[in-house]
């Protein structure tokens, strides 16, 4: 038997599978256990190489699944000495996956990244004022070589700003992901992953409330605009499909 | 289908990214690709993923809007570029 690549674990498992080809030109299978369908196709050589093309054929291939049936994405890159190795883990996971599949039917992920500026003039003044207000009763002090004094006042001054701006990104944040959970039956969040990457937030929503969600971060990004924001999807449910 | 500016692409492709490699359903099996072949991945797309602030530097002026509900990969479109694309 052949080694196979898997792209996603699927209900349904007598429905038909898509047409389209899978990593190597090969045709997608799947093969059944219980409820459960894991589509796959064979390997001809083992190397998967993940390549740009690659990547998107394999979102395409979880993306025709999901069309007719509930899926949970598996990431890039599985792949097993032969089918009986995946019915084997399959088994071994079964009321996890189905759990899992029952938390995803009927719905898709969107995500969205906030951008913010710290070069930003609103946001800037802001600081300014706080720091003004902060900083007045402080005299200024000439730095000196091996004066530790201020060396510790800088190094304190500095740690006192990434507090303010730490503080002030989970404000931002929480303005803009409340609303939207709001709208989702499960959400992730996480803020600051980069300096300027505000907030980077993936929600997971019926199908009919997609349009409503996009309404909403239309909204938020008109009451916010000095940030950037960036919304995509709907995506399969990457992001809620921990088993 | 509709061809999407290729920067439009690359947006996209950013979160596909940050999606496929790092969730999903891990199942693991006897012969996987290395971490090391992932992290060739984000060499070889290293323009893209300086860091994820490229993606501000890709996109028009703009913000989300509302647009007709869509699922395939093609279309799927990060909104300000594709207004972009369209005027």
């Amino acid at each position: 038997m052949p080694a196979v690549y898997l792209y996603a674990i699927a209900d349904r498992p007598k429905a038909p599978l898509p047409s389209s080809r899978g990593l190597q030109g090969a045709s997608l299978s799947s093969l059944a256990c219980g409820d459960l369908a894991a589509v796959f196709s064979p390997l001809t050589a083992t190397d998967v190489q993940a390549t740009e093309s690659a990547l998107w054929l394999h979102e395409e291939v979880v993306e025709a699944l999901m069309a007719e049936r509930a899926v949970l994405p598996v990431r890039f890159g599985s792949v097993f000495s032969n089918e009986a190795a995946v019915r084997a883990e399959l088994m071994a996971r079964y009321t996890a996956l189905v759990a899992a599949l029952d938390r995803v039917r009927g719905r898709v992920e969107l995500g969205l990244r906030v951008l913010w500026d710290d070069d930003q003039e609103a946001i800037r003044k802001k600081w300014e004022i706080t720091d003004h207000a902060q900083c007045s009763s402080r005299a200024p002090r000439a730095l000196s070589p091996g004066d530790g004094r201020s060396y510790l006042m800088t190094r304190l001054e500095e740690e006192r700003r990434a507090q303010a701006r730490r503080q002030r990104a989970e404000a931002l944040a929480a303005e803009i992901h409340t609303p939207l959970t709001r709208l989702a039956v499960a959400s992730a969040r996480q803020v600051l992953i980069t300096p300027r990457l505000l907030l980077t937030g993936a929600y997971l929503l019926e199908h009919d409330r997609v349009a409503a969600f996009r309404r909403e971060v239309e909204m938020l990004s008109a009451a916010h605009s000095v940030l950037r924001f960036l919304c995509t999807g709907p995506w399969p449910p990457y992001s809620f499909a921990d088993v | 289908m509709r061809q999407l500016a290729a920067r439009e692409k690359e947006v996209t492709l950013l979160d596909l990214l940050d999606r496929i490699l790092n969730k999903g359903v891990i199942l693991w099996g006897d012969v996987t690709l290395s971490v090391a072949d992932v992290d060739l991945v984000y060499l070889g797309l290293k323009v893209l993923l300086t860091s994820v602030e490229t993606a501000e530097r890709m996109r028009g002026a703009g913000s989300c809007y509302t647009q007709p509900e869509r699922n395939t990969v093609t279309d799927r479109a990060f909104a300000p570029l594709e207004r972009a694309v369209e005027d």
